[in-house]
């Protein structure tokens, strides 16, 4: 897939980075979904997306953006206002929860606290008039699934946080649904344990070829196991594509800031094609008018730091200017710079591993990134 | 434990005299309901059951009594049946005006039960409902459904989050979702709110005063009348036999939900 580059029309509709249908058919198509509630702006609005068979796509955003609120509308447990959904080519729009065959993870579990783990299990496929024995072995099956077997007779309250998702994880796929919800699943755990049941249920959604969609604020989680993540904002979706291609190409502003670190850098495009910012002109890869004013973002890893006593290195075409170590913040795994770089602070990373050197507070630099790493936006888009 | 501060003692000074205060005239009734006296005297000049063996054979005072238990009951299960399918309204559906619904419905809490009593019976003389059991229903409902609409709404409140919506998504229509997971976490809510219904039109005297007529009796109308013109310890014997009946219910209902959370809490 062609790398695209930073678009200009900040309005047009997110574009569907999905590699062409092909090995894996359509199987979920969510169609200029809108959710309003009374004369309030839409919580959701616009929102046309399209998953493969098997494939987990992350919702991503701030709290309130809507990624709840279009999940509910998925399953069913709140109406549409306008708009379609489309499972394998049927239109569900209208059925009612406990006709759409979707397994559903709910942030707070949402276990029945009357019922054994067991019974919690079997409760879906009772609903389906599954025979005892059969439910009884697809029970401890899907326990099995989740490691739990052995707590089976046990009630949901003596049941630790991580024990009880996983309980609502086997309860929501012991019924093999179409469709796999995860509303926030991990937001209620430590951290430790976040990290641990993430690739639980990246392992499970693989192993079943379930296709499935997450909902989660926390853009690491999100990329750590989506195989696209959708990142909303005020009720639309901002962009969808891969975690790479939203990481290194993302296509507004809202989603540069939202999935990591980012520098901004505010200037005009001059009449040559470079971008005047305070002293300095950069150059960047794409074009626009000239006198626009610009918003320019670089990612503080993509910044190359060397002393100034060396020779200045410029290499082809490169972005070079000089500056001065502000601060630095060691983070274990990397060293956090700032440096001061004519009236701008530029934050640099770099890899205490692989770093060539460790630069100290008040030492001149020189900082080098490639017009490609710098991505160029019409200003007044980020707000 | 430490050592007793004099703020300490103190404190634990007032609270039991606090409770002295509060339980010495219903502990009192225990010694006099065992009383040999023919009238009502401390300390009794001597101790016999006899006042018991008394009101085994007092038939208006028995009458009166199982005609509250049955009235009790009657109104329980009504109170229940009406304000079960109100608070799911009241706290599930959004709707103009909910709010001063609920409020409304719960005002008869606030109101004093003579003003209650005179308007019912004003409303009730016109119509032949005094004396009648359809009139005590009736007027027993205003007073136990405001307690039902309130224990039931907390109830509801305080089911945990999302069970209802994630009983749908595995496949239960509402019906079910009800029935197999709302009613049962609802129970502890259904028994306090049961119980509380219960005594409360056990033991209702004013709005049963308006309302009684020479065909229907209520014990705690009866027993007012007895006091009225009688002096002897029957009526506490009476009273020993209530308190034991009330505290019994009292412990199902801390059994079961626990007092606290199952009258207050919420709202």
């Amino acid at each position: 897939m062609a790398i695209a580059r930073a678009p200009h029309a900040a309005g047009e509709a997110p574009r569907d980075a999905a590699p062409a249908a092909g090995l894996n058919s359509v199987h979920l198509t969510l169609e200029a979904l809108e959710k309003r509630y009374g004369n309030l702006p839409p919580s959701v609005s616009a929102l046309s997306l399209q998953l493969r068979q098997g494939e987990l796509l992350g919702l991503l955003g701030p709290s309130g953006c809507g990624k709840t609120t279009t999940l509910r509308m998925i399953s069913g447990l709140v109406p549409v206002t306008a708009g379609r959904i489309l499972v394998a080519g049927r239109d569900v729009t209208a059925l009612p929860p406990y006709r759409r065959d979707m397994g559903v993870v709910f942030q707070a579990y949402a276990l029945f606290p009357h019922m054994t783990v067991a019974e919690n299990v079997a409760f879906g496929l009772e609903m389906r008039k599954v025979s005892r024995t059969e439910a009884k072995e697809r029970v401890m099956r899907a326990l099995g699934m989740v490691r739990l077997e052995a707590l089976a007779d046990r009630k949901p309250r003596e049941l630790s946080g991580g024990q009880q998702q996983r309980v609502a994880l086997a309860r929501a796929l012991v019924i093999e649904p179409s469709i796999l919800l995860l509303d926030e699943p991990l937001s209620n755990l430590d951290a430790k344990l976040r990290d641990e049941m993430r690739n639980e249920i990246r392992d499970i959604q693989q192993r079943l070829g379930i296709t499935a969609v997450f909902v989660t604020h926390d853009q690491v989680e999100a990329m750590a196991i989506c195989d696209r993540i959708g990142v909303m904002r005020a009720g639309r979706l901002e962009q969808i594509a891969t975690p790479l291609e939203m990481y290194e190409r993302p296509t507004t502003p809202f989603v540069a800031d939202f999935v990591g670190r980012m520098n901004h850098l505010r200037g005009t495009r001059l009449e040559g094609g470079g971008v005047r910012v305070g002293e300095a002109v950069l150059a960047t890869a794409g074009t626009s008018p000239a006198g626009e004013a610009l918003l320019l973002m670089v990612r503080p890893h993509r910044i190359q730091m060397t002393p100034a006593a060396t020779a200045q290195p410029e290499a082809a075409g490169r972005n070079v200017q000089p500056g001065t170590v502000r601060r630095v913040t060691f983070v274990g795994d990397a060293l956090h710079y700032e440096v001061a770089m004519g009236a701008e602070t530029m934050l640099v990373e770099s890899s205490t591993v692989s770093g060539p050197q460790s630069f100290a507070v008040g030492d001149a630099v020189f900082l080098a990134w490639s017009p490609d790493d710098t991505l160029t936006f019409p200003a007044g888009t980020e707000a | 434990m430490n050592t007793l501060s004099l703020p300490r003692i103190a404190y634990g000074v007032l609270v039991a005299l606090l409770l002295v205060f509060l339980l010495a005239p219903v502990l009192l009734v225990f010694p006099i309901s065992f009383s040999a006296d023919n009238f009502i005297a401390w300390p009794p000049s001597g101790w016999s059951p006899r006042w018991y063996v008394a009101l085994a054979r007092e038939s208006e005072l028995l009458l009166a009594f199982r005609n509250s238990v049955v009235l009790g009951l009657v109104v329980t299960v009504l109170s229940l049946a009406i304000a079960l399918p109100a608070a799911v309204m009241l706290v599930r559906k959004e709707f103009p005006g909910r709010d001063i619904l609920f409020s409304v419905f719960t005002a008869p809490l606030l109101l004093p039960s003579i003003v209650l009593g005179l308007a019912i019976l004003i409303v009730f003389v016109g119509r032949g409902l005094v004396g009648s059991w359809f009139g005590m229903v009736l007027a027993h409902l205003t007073l136990t459904l405001p307690y039902a609409l309130r224990v039931l709404a907390t109830g509801l409140k305080t089911l945990p989050p999302a069970v209802e919506d994630a009983a749908g998504t595995l496949g239960a229509r509402p019906f079910t979702v009800f029935r197999r997971v709302t009613l049962p976490l609802m129970a502890p809510a259904l028994i306090a709110a049961g119980a509380l219904s219960f005594l409360v039109s056990f033991d209702e005297v004013v709005i049963s005063l308006f309302i009684v007529g020479p065909q229907l009796k209520v014990l705690p109308v009866s027993l007012y009348h007895y006091v009225e013109s009688r002096t002897d310890p029957l009526v506490a014997s009476a009273s020993a036999v209530l308190i034991l009946v009330t505290l019994l219910l009292v412990i199902v209902v801390e059994r079961a939900v626990g007092l606290r959370k199952a009258v207050g809490g919420g709202g």
